[in-house]
């Protein structure tokens, strides 16, 4: 086999790795956060957690945000506030949390989430 | 931490160059052992690029050539340019690293194919894979480590 072949094998085995490694740090950062708390609201809301740089919140998920309609989001910025954002486990930019209007964090993504997976974890947090 | 606006099509256009230069360097040297070359050329135009934006090669194409054309469409987004261009910066050192792999041992005079070439390619694919999952999905990697760092205090932004 030549160098040009082994080279795609070995790339490939270390960004199969590096996808296994995130979607564990992914799962384990969920499993720490649901249930942190923040203050409470009279509904469910959104806690989004963005940053100037971020390029994905402004291209992807504002967009989907504004599909809500009618839910508060408080957007915070995951560098300013790092006490929020550490809470959170917020390793990634955007981050979204919902929220129970108990404040309790329900569903973490972190990552872009759509509209459509934003109005069913909401509508979880409506019936919990 | 003042926004202004970036177009992003030269950023598709840059990361397009990219993942372009590393296939042809990589799956070409097969046939033309010379293309190779390709890789520190690329390390040295994506470093020439971050330090001084007016000498981006894939970029001065995008400005130059394919947006007054109407090649491509611009698409000028409220954003800031220095997670993208750390991100570009990243993308040099590692290709300067595949390149040393690649050429480091020619320069001690080891012409034997060894496994050094081996990881020097393969960095140079993993740079390439990361350029084409920003391309096609938007996440930037180099822009999230941007983001780590500004969260722990190393980079402070501007």
């Amino acid at each position: 086999m030549s160098a040009q072949l082994w080279a795609v094998v070995v790339a490939g085995i270390v960004v199969l790795a590096a996808a296994c490694l995130e979607a564990v740090r992914s799962r384990r950062a969920r499993r720490r956060t649901v249930g942190a708390v923040a203050a409470p609201a009279s509904d469910p809301y959104i806690l989004y957690f963005t940053g100037e740089g971020c390029t994905v919140c402004k291209t992807h998920q504002e967009p989907a945000l504004a599909k809500l309609g009618a839910v508060h989001i408080e957007k915070v910025d995951a560098v300013a506030d790092r006490t929020l954002a550490d809470r959170f486990n917020v390793y990634t930019l955007p981050t979204t949390v919902v929220m129970t209007p108990e404040g309790k964090a329900l569903h973490v993504n972190y990552g872009y989430a759509t509209a459509p997976k934003l109005e069913r974890q909401l509508a979880e947090a409506r019936a919990s | 931490m003042a926004t202004q606006v970036v177009d992003h099509s030269a950023l598709k256009v840059n990361q397009t160059g990219i993942v372009a230069t590393v296939l042809v360097a990589v799956l070409g040297s097969q046939v033309v052992p010379a293309l190779i070359w390709l890789i520190p050329l690329l390390a040295i135009v994506l470093l020439v690029g971050t330090f001084a934006p007016q000498y981006a090669l894939f970029k001065q194409l995008y400005f130059h050539v394919l947006k007054p054309r109407g090649i491509v469409k611009p698409r000028p987004v409220q954003d800031r340019p220095e997670p993208h261009n750390f991100a570009q910066g990243l993308g040099g050192i590692f290709l300067t690293i595949a390149s040393l792999f690649v050429f480091g041992p020619l320069l001690t005079g080891d012409f034997r194919p060894g496994p050094g070439i081996v990881i020097g390619l393969a960095l140079a694919l993993i740079v390439a894979v990361l350029a084409f999952v920003n391309l096609a999905f938007g996440y930037c990697l180099g822009c999230q480590i941007y983001f780590q760092l500004s969260k722990r205090g190393v980079i402070r932004a501007s």
